[in-house]
């Protein structure tokens, strides 16, 4: 379903181009759990960008269901995101003036639902990740795991095909960290795809295909078979 | 996104920050009260003096003697070669239009009754004065329509002198004496009040001829004319310069209409009106750079989450949109508290000061309202533009 | 910390925000800049207005024939006529005066000059060879008008330099023969351009002796008499022998009034001076709306250095260091917007009076350093309640968030 043909992304440093992606041919199918490693500056969060259409590649194709989304306009591209793919981050991002189910309720308003179906995905949503009685709590009432897995009911409202997490583990202790990868991780096991960039050797492990990156490339790509 | 989503998403935005906004709204609202406020005053003034020239009617026509000279004043009234006569005015009386014709003279004479004496402006006119400037008898009855050449000597005062001649005295047939002739008085007029400086109660109306008699003139200073309101005013004004061309020979008079001196009258007096509130309208640009101040500042600290509205599926125009939405909320809020405080404060002053006209059109109401909103659409365009312009990576990174 | 420590620190934390710096500076320098410049344009209208005033003549007083009941100068006076006039005689008794320098009678009326095929009509002036004197006028050739007796009646006359341009042209004025109404004057002297004053262009006018103009008009009398006293202190003097004397020729009968120039003169410049005081009032309503950004801007910076305040209270700096420092920072903020608007308001008021060179438009002193003030004093002022909220800060709480 993704699809990257000799990519490329350069960016200028003061008068030095920097090859942040140098030549990347990737190919993810539906529902793969897939890990991305690397040394810091390696290009594994620019690849992430990129799959996620916040940014462009220099040169090369990106195909996502088939579709070439290299060339999409800024409406368009920003249509894909809200409907086909989901972020979460490393910090959290969620809008600290709003309470934890409006937080959730964002994609949804972007995307003009209308209320009453809003609030009905919005409660399955927050159930589903036992988060009912946190509804009403502003981000800074939480704890730094409840707020990563507001983040992840955020990211899953609209349903997205791929769901990219970029060290969603980084701010979070061992035990909030690990709940935060489980539920992700069941949400891999209903056929979302799951792409992890992380410096975390162990969590890294866990994925089914884990690629490691050094200086732009892809330098290794192994997969696991799991039952 | 549903405008009620987008409302609220502003609104969390402001009230988040309550006491940044309250400044800022505080900044337009300043700036609104100040516009509002003066071009009541203005507006007021106005009204009034218009009130103050209408009521005389608006079919006049007045008529003076001379061309009027290159700065715009006729120096007919002070003396002239060719004057305007009686024999003017009664010819005048003759065109279809007219329903009624004053000649005036005006001047300045002590006026005496059995031992009380008084300095008064003396007014020369004809019989159909309180017709033309509808103006009321109270007691007796006006000068009569006599012989313009030889009218008898008869005289109406003002309420003002009757008090003053007369107090409780019925002064109805007693004799007055103004300029060493005899005056028989006939009738008294309803109060009017003051004019624009002038008087018009404290006066005595005589025949126009024995008027110039007494001042030792040739000229009326004035025919005045009611034409028919139907009446076209180019239609009169052709009339009685063709009229009065054919007496005269040549063009030594000038015609002014009522509704001439009206326009350059409220013509001036809105240039007046506007420059107060452009004046006041420059805290109101200063309150603007508030708001696109504090604006530039919300982009700045929100960056992190303008990046995470992209990449939730923001398009560029909505992130435009919600910032632009919060300027505008803000500078529209200020305009409506503004709106409050300057007709409060107009109303205020009018009851503190009851000789100070106010009025607020609500044409102003809604044009200051509309500015408060463009203040805050200009005002947020820069930072917005800055907001929806962000790279999405970029603003993700920062912090 | 010494001045120049903390006006570096407050110098460093408005760098660290260009824009916001920038739009502030603007805002405060509006707010100045337009007091500076409504006051400069209300100033130089009183002048040219007080100015116009006083090249009416020196130590003048003005008789106008009638008196109303309500003292002061009310629009009757102003063109009423009355039965006992202002004759010729009446303005020769106000000679017989130690106090008096000098007279002028003045007629005025509006007539048809015309000379070979040209015609126009003009403000006729009938006066004495005084009126040169009273009025510092100037001549631009020949002579004015001579000083014979007032009562007689010499058909000459003296023209305005426009009325020479148009009836004349390029050909010689002095010494041909007008035609005004229905006699004759002969042309001696023709006015210099500059003299304008108050209601009357000199340039548009015709001047001829005062017993010519009350034949001319068939009127045995005066519209004015203008009468300049001695000095200064002869002004009160002159005005109650003014009107003793013409009480006493008018048969007992208070009938004239008398202005002064130095009354009408005052007038003007109160009418002025409180228009440029509201005017500069209402511009001052900008500062205050700048000093509030400027609160509100400090609170936002207060805000976001919590971190920053939180260290350097940690540092062992007193709370009143705190107020200082950020009391510092918006009293850099508003002198400088200050002065840029002194320095806008100052280069506008100097386009003006290049645009219009009449109009004498400068602030006045007063103005400047009132807005100047004010807007340093609206900074400290509206800074007072940011500085105050940083300085009660925890230093615990203000190192631990973020």
């Amino acid at each position: 379903m993704i699809e990257l043909h000799q990519v490329h992304r350069d960016f200028l440093v003061g008068d030095q181009t920097v090859h942040a992606l140098n030549d990347i041919n990737l190919t993810i199918t539906a529902g793969e759990y897939l890990s991305i490693m690397g040394p810091s500056g390696s290009g594994k969060s620019t690849l992430l960008n990129l799959i996620g259409l916040l940014d462009r590649p220099s040169s090369g194709q990106y195909l996502l269901d088939g579709e070439d989304v290299t060339t999409l306009g800024d409406v368009q591209q920003a249509h894909t995101r809200n409907r086909r793919i989901g972020f979460v981050f490393q910090a959290f991002h969620l809008v600290p003036r709003l309470t934890a189910a409006e937080n959730v309720e964002l994609p949804l308003i972007l995307a003009a639902t209308p209320p009453q179906e809003r609030r009905e995905r919005v409660a399955a949503a927050l159930e589903a990740l036992n988060l009912s009685d946190r509804a009403r709590h502003k981000p800074e009432q939480l704890s730094g795991g409840q707020r990563q897995r507001i983040a992840i009911a955020r990211a899953t409202i609209t349903e997205p095909a791929v769901l990219l997490a970029d060290e969603p583990t980084g701010n979070l202790d061992h035990q909030s960290g690990g709940d935060v990868i489980e539920t992700l991780e069941r949400l891999n096991r209903r056929a979302i795809t799951l792409i992890v960039v992380t410096h975390d050797a162990e969590l890294g492990a866990r994925a089914s295909r884990r690629i490691l990156m050094r200086d732009g490339r892809i330098e290794s790509d192994k997969r696991t078979d799991r039952a | 996104m549903f405008t009620r989503d987008f409302l609220r998403l502003t609104g969390s935005a402001l009230i988040a920050h309550r006491l940044r906004s309250f400044l800022t709204t505080l900044g337009i609202a300043v700036g609104i009260a100040a516009v509002i406020l003066l071009t009541s005053i203005g507006e007021g003034i106005h009204q009034f003096v218009l009130a103050e020239f209408t009521q005389f009617g608006t079919t006049i026509v007045g008529i003076n003697p001379g061309k009027t000279s290159t700065h715009g004043a006729s120096t007919g009234v002070f003396g002239t070669v060719r004057p305007l006569t009686l024999e003017d005015a009664q010819a005048l009386q003759r065109l279809p239009f007219a329903r009624a014709v004053v000649p005036l003279v005006q001047g300045n004479a002590e006026v005496e009754a059995g031992n009380r004496r008084r300095r008064t402006t003396v007014y020369g006119v004809g019989a159909q004065m309180p017709q033309a400037f509808s103006m009321q008898v109270k007691s007796g009855r006006f000068l009569p329509a006599d012989d313009p050449s030889a009218p008898r000597a008869f005289a109406v005062l003002g309420s003002k002198l009757r008090h003053e001649l007369f107090a409780s005295e019925n002064p109805l047939g007693q004799r007055l004496g103004i300029g060493g002739s005899r005056y028989r008085i006939i009738g008294v007029m309803e109060e009017k009040g003051t004019v624009l400086g002038f008087d018009l109660d404290d006066t005595v109306y005589i025949p126009a001829a024995r008027a110039l008699e007494l001042f030792n003139r040739d000229s009326l200073f004035e025919i005045d004319l009611m034409y028919a309101a139907d009446v076209r005013s180019e239609t009169v004004v052709k009339g009685i310069r063709n009229l009065l061309l054919a007496r005269h020979g040549r063009e030594d008079f000038t015609i002014t209409t009522q509704e001439q001196m009206l326009d350059v009258l409220g013509s001036i007096l809105n240039i007046l009106t506007f420059a107060v509130g452009a004046i006041g309208g420059i805290s109101l640009l200063v309150g603007a750079i508030g708001i696109g101040t504090i604006m530039t500042i919300a982009v700045n600290e929100r960056t992190a989450e303008i990046g995470v509205l992209r990449a939730l599926g923001a398009r560029r125009a909505q992130v435009l949109g919600l910032f632009l939405g919060e300027a505008m909320v803000l500078a529209a809020l200020g305009g409506v508290v503004g709106l409050v405080a300057g007709i409060g404060i107009a109303q205020l002053l009018h009851l503190l000061l009851p000789a100070l006209p106010v009025h607020t059109p609500w044409l102003f109401v809604i044009l200051a309202e509309t500015v408060a909103l463009l203040i805050g659409l200009a005002a947020g365009v820069l930072p917005a533009r800055r907001a929806a312009g962000l790279d999405p990576v970029e603003a993700l990174r920062g912090e | 910390m010494n001045g120049s420590d903390i006006s570096r620190f407050a110098w460093v934390a408005l760098r660290g925000y260009p824009t916001r710096t920038l739009l502030m500076l603007i805002a405060m320098a509006i707010g100045v800049a337009a007091v500076i410049v409504l006051t400069s344009l209300g100033e130089g209208a009183r002048r040219y207005v007080t100015d116009e005033f006083s090249s009416l003549g020196t130590n003048l007083l003005i008789v106008f024939p009638g008196r109303s009941e309500t003292a002061g100068i009310n629009p009757t006076t102003m063109m009423g006529e009355t039965p006992r006039d202002l004759t010729l005689d009446d303005a020769l008794a106000l000679t017989r005066s130690y106090s008096v320098r000098r007279i002028a009678p003045l007629n005025v009326g509006a007539a048809d000059i015309s000379w070979r095929n040209r015609q126009r009509e003009v403000t006729v002036i009938g006066t004495t060879r005084e009126m040169l004197a009273i009025r510092h006028w100037e001549l631009a050739q020949g002579d004015f008008l001579p000083a014979t007796d007032p009562d007689l009646a010499t058909p000459v006359c003296v023209i305005g330099g426009r009325i020479r341009s148009e009836l004349f042209g390029a050909r010689r004025a002095l010494g041909e023969w007008l035609r005004i109404g229905d006699r004759r004057f002969r042309v001696i002297g023709v006015m210099a351009s500059e003299g304008r004053s108050i209601g009357v262009d000199v340039q548009e006018t015709v001047m001829i002796p005062v017993a010519s103009a009350q034949q001319l008009f068939n009127t045995p009398s005066l519209f004015r008499i203008l009468v300049e006293a001695k000095s200064r202190e002869a002004i009160q003097p002159v005005k109650r022998f003014i009107i003793d004397t013409l009480q006493a020729r008018h048969q007992g009968e208070k009938d004239v009034t008398v202005v002064t120039q130095d009354a009408v003169l005052a007038t003007f410049d109160r009418i002025f001076s409180a228009l440029t005081y509201a005017v500069g009032g209402i511009a001052a309503i900008s500062l205050m709306v700048a000093g509030i950004l400027i609160m509100n801007v400090m609170l936002v910076a207060v805000s976001q250095r919590t971190a920053e305040i939180g260290l350097l209270k940690a540092l062992g700096a007193a709370p009143r260091q705190i107020i200082v420092l950020i009391i510092a920072e918006a009293f850099l903020l508003s002198s400088l917007g200050a002065l840029l608007g002194l320095l806008l308001g100052q280069i506008a008021s100097a386009g003006i009076r290049h645009a219009f060179p009449v109009l004498p438009a400068q602030a006045p002193l007063w103005a400047a350093v009132t807005a100047v003030l004010v807007a340093l004093i609206t900074g400290v002022l509206f800074s007072l309640l940011p500085a105050r909220r940083a300085a009660r800060l925890d230093p615990v709480l203000a190192l631990s968030r973020r």
